[in-house]
């Protein structure tokens, strides 16, 4: 198997997935957000791009940082960008043979389209039984809904998410963020490592369904287990939790803030922060079970309490009572949270058309190595030539001749 | 009780066995090996072989456990004598005296009772950590250290161990003492800002989707420090934490505001920049529609037979649309509330515009797709008898996950595990149960 050309750092440490390759046909949020983390993890990650507009997302906005799309910036650092027309036929003869020196692929095709165009796992991992194929879909490869499109919004609709997701007597609502895309994505990062596990012991590469669906229902754990088992619905609870009380968010003079005071003890704290002590000698509210069933009126009292100060100041005042608490932050509130800061989740870095970017951070340190600094998102076909050289070997003749067919595409800007 | 029932498949709740492929080489605690049976015939999950000792508790830290289970580790939980894992007492509902929420994120797992606060329990914790290939905790910062079961002590005696942290904001840094709770770290992340009707007040996600990320990233993790163990023969210490689980996956949201200083609101289940992509009210439920480009608007249009609106200019293209969103949503919302989801789910079938009901749960699991996807998965429990729990959400096709073996009763393995992977005599055991430093469950 042909390597391409990974310079190692000398004396840093290499991350886990250091030498090996990413082939990444996918668009737009959960894959690209996937083969981010692997490329966080060392991997050489070659996303591939149609010539022109590239990843979809390259054109949504605003907000662009000069030409380049916010959304796109942030979840595509550390990839190469090859422009490739996957509807010209040496198109498609490239992606066979990069498939044939990549360790991994990921796809984010409606089931069937691929395989189609000849790059399907069947086919491909006849020239490469060392492939591992994680495809990404809305439903699954199969089944009777696995020609639907997958949309995080529709899926998360019928996945039971926004059923149970907004005000306790009002509409269903989204996460504010695609959270079944993003799981979808964590569940492929994971599995395309267990696939890379399993492979040191069979030899063999692998065939992975990852789909929004699946993994939506899954994060839905207790929430289903309970209808399952129970026939018990789920319904809305705004901030709030059905059996501890009280255990929400409240309205403050100028904000929010949560309070989760899931036992007796901390009950009685709060009382004494919100200085309402009568109400830890109440008996309607002398244990959780008994400040549920009287839930109305105890969290009347309390948000009336509450209402009456600024967020910060009951912070301060919370301080060293045991009582969990925190403000509801705004996205600007969060990235000056110095805890925010502290984990390295403001990561900026050099961009060669848009200057100074800063994209939130990868989730989890290592103690064994220190990424070595991420390389900032790709233009299109920034890497084109160079991956053609040295992950396939071709001459500068064939190159330029590709070039002209229009079959690729090189970024002129870099 | 309205649970499906299914296709049940009568396999009794028995222990997996586990093929012994030993990932520590010439590692052997007081001269024994861990014995276990190698499981014939059958393909064998990616994990087969390697060893966690589980210390976590209640959500993020059991998920990413279940999850290596699945893939076919062999995870031993650790649970204090008595209540053990927190959830266990969490319901209603129960199955018997089953707790469903403890039943829903502990399959494939094994459960010793330990009691970390004996001297002796404390000295069986580390010797499992010592024949271990993991361990995962969600200990607040400092508290297994000072228990001498932190990651500096446990990888003297083992330095091939992986020990993943799981914690509310991290293992160092001003709030790395505030514990981890999902709805207190759903504020602070800024999820709940996010979260909510476009003119209303924040709102959590139904489930916790921070804990269930940082569960995610975990179990990730995990296995990106076991391919790193390979090359390095050594282990790791991982930090995974809630806030930077969530705020990582708040991807563009957080970047528009890092770059752009354009701070996020609150958006109901519409999209900022796209008209009509969003939910509707029908006459009995609810139907979201994503109608992303001028032809799915179009679409739309003629299945709503509002072929007028077509016609409109101040609707032709998306931007107008989005700035003249109130009046078309007004017009659209009327016509949708006119027929039922069924109804209209039906029209819409054949016209390319992406739609879909907004189910409840009872809906969510009567849906074919997710019986295909196999997200029913059923097994015999010792205690609750038949239970239902949302399966493995990702699929191989080298192997099929051979049946769970369900969420174990509180110290059902003790002695088993003190057996094999200790190779502890029945003396031993014996005087341990005595002293109460461990705890085996009687009903099995």
């Amino acid at each position: 198997m042909l390597h391409g050309l990974n310079v190692t750092s000398t004396g840093e440490a290499s991350g886990p997935l250091e030498g090996v390759r990413v082939l990444d046909l996918t668009r737009v949020l959960a894959g690209p957000f996937a083969t981010m983390i692997l490329g966080d993890l060392g991997a050489e990650v070659v996303k591939v791009e149609r010539p022109g507009a590239g990843d979809d997302t390259r054109a949504w906005g605003p907000p662009f940082v000069g030409s380049e799309s916010v959304y796109f910036l942030s979840v595509n650092r550390n990839k190469k960008s090859v422009a490739v027309d996957m509807k010209h036929p040496r198109g498609v003869e490239i992606i066979q043979q990069l498939a044939g020196v990549c360790d991994v692929l990921v796809e984010n095709y409606l089931p069937g389209k691929l395989p189609q165009m000849g790059l399907g796992y069947e086919q491909l991992s006849r020239g490469n039984p060392r492939l591992i194929y994680c495809s990404i879909s809305g439903y699954g490869q199969t089944g009777p809904q696995a020609q639907s499109p997958g949309y995080d919004s529709i899926v998360s609709a019928v996945s039971g998410m926004m059923h149970i997701t907004g005000p306790q007597d009002g509409e269903p609502v989204r996460p504010g963020v695609a959270m079944t895309d993003m799981a979808t994505g964590l569940y492929a990062h994971g599995a395309i490592m267990a696939a890379l596990l399993q492979r040191q012991k069979t030899g063999r590469g692998v065939h992975i369904d990852c789909n929004l669906l699946s993994s939506q229902v899954s994060c839905l754990s207790h929430i289903a287990a309970n209808y399952l088992n129970a026939g018990k619905e789920a319904r809305r609870w705004g901030t709030a939790h059905e059996s501890i009380v009280p255990y929400q968010g409240f309205r403050t003079k100028d904000g929010y803030i949560v309070v989760a005071a899931g036992n007796d003890k901390q009950f009685v704290k709060m009382c004494q922060v919100l200085e309402l002590v009568e109400l830890t000698e109440e008996p309607k509210y002398k244990t959780n079970n008994l400040r549920v069933q009287n839930r109305q009126q105890l969290l009347q009292t309390l948000s009336e309490r509450l209402l009456q100060e600024n967020t910060a100041d009951w912070l301060r005042r919370f301080q060293g009572s045991g009582v969990p608490v925190g403000p509801i932050n705004s996205i600007q509130e969060v990235f000056a949270e110095p805890q925010v800061k502290h984990n390295g989740l403001i990561q900026e870095m050099q961009h060669p058309a848009a200057g100074l970017i800063a994209v939130p951070g990868p989730a989890v340190r290592f103690s064994s190595f220190s990424p070595s600094g991420p390389t900032p998102p790709p233009l299109i076909g920034q890497h084109t030539v160079q991956v053609l050289r040295d992950a396939l070997s071709y001459s500068d003749d064939v190159i330029r001749a590709l070039l002209e067919s229009g079959a690729v595409a090189q970024n002129d800007v870099v």
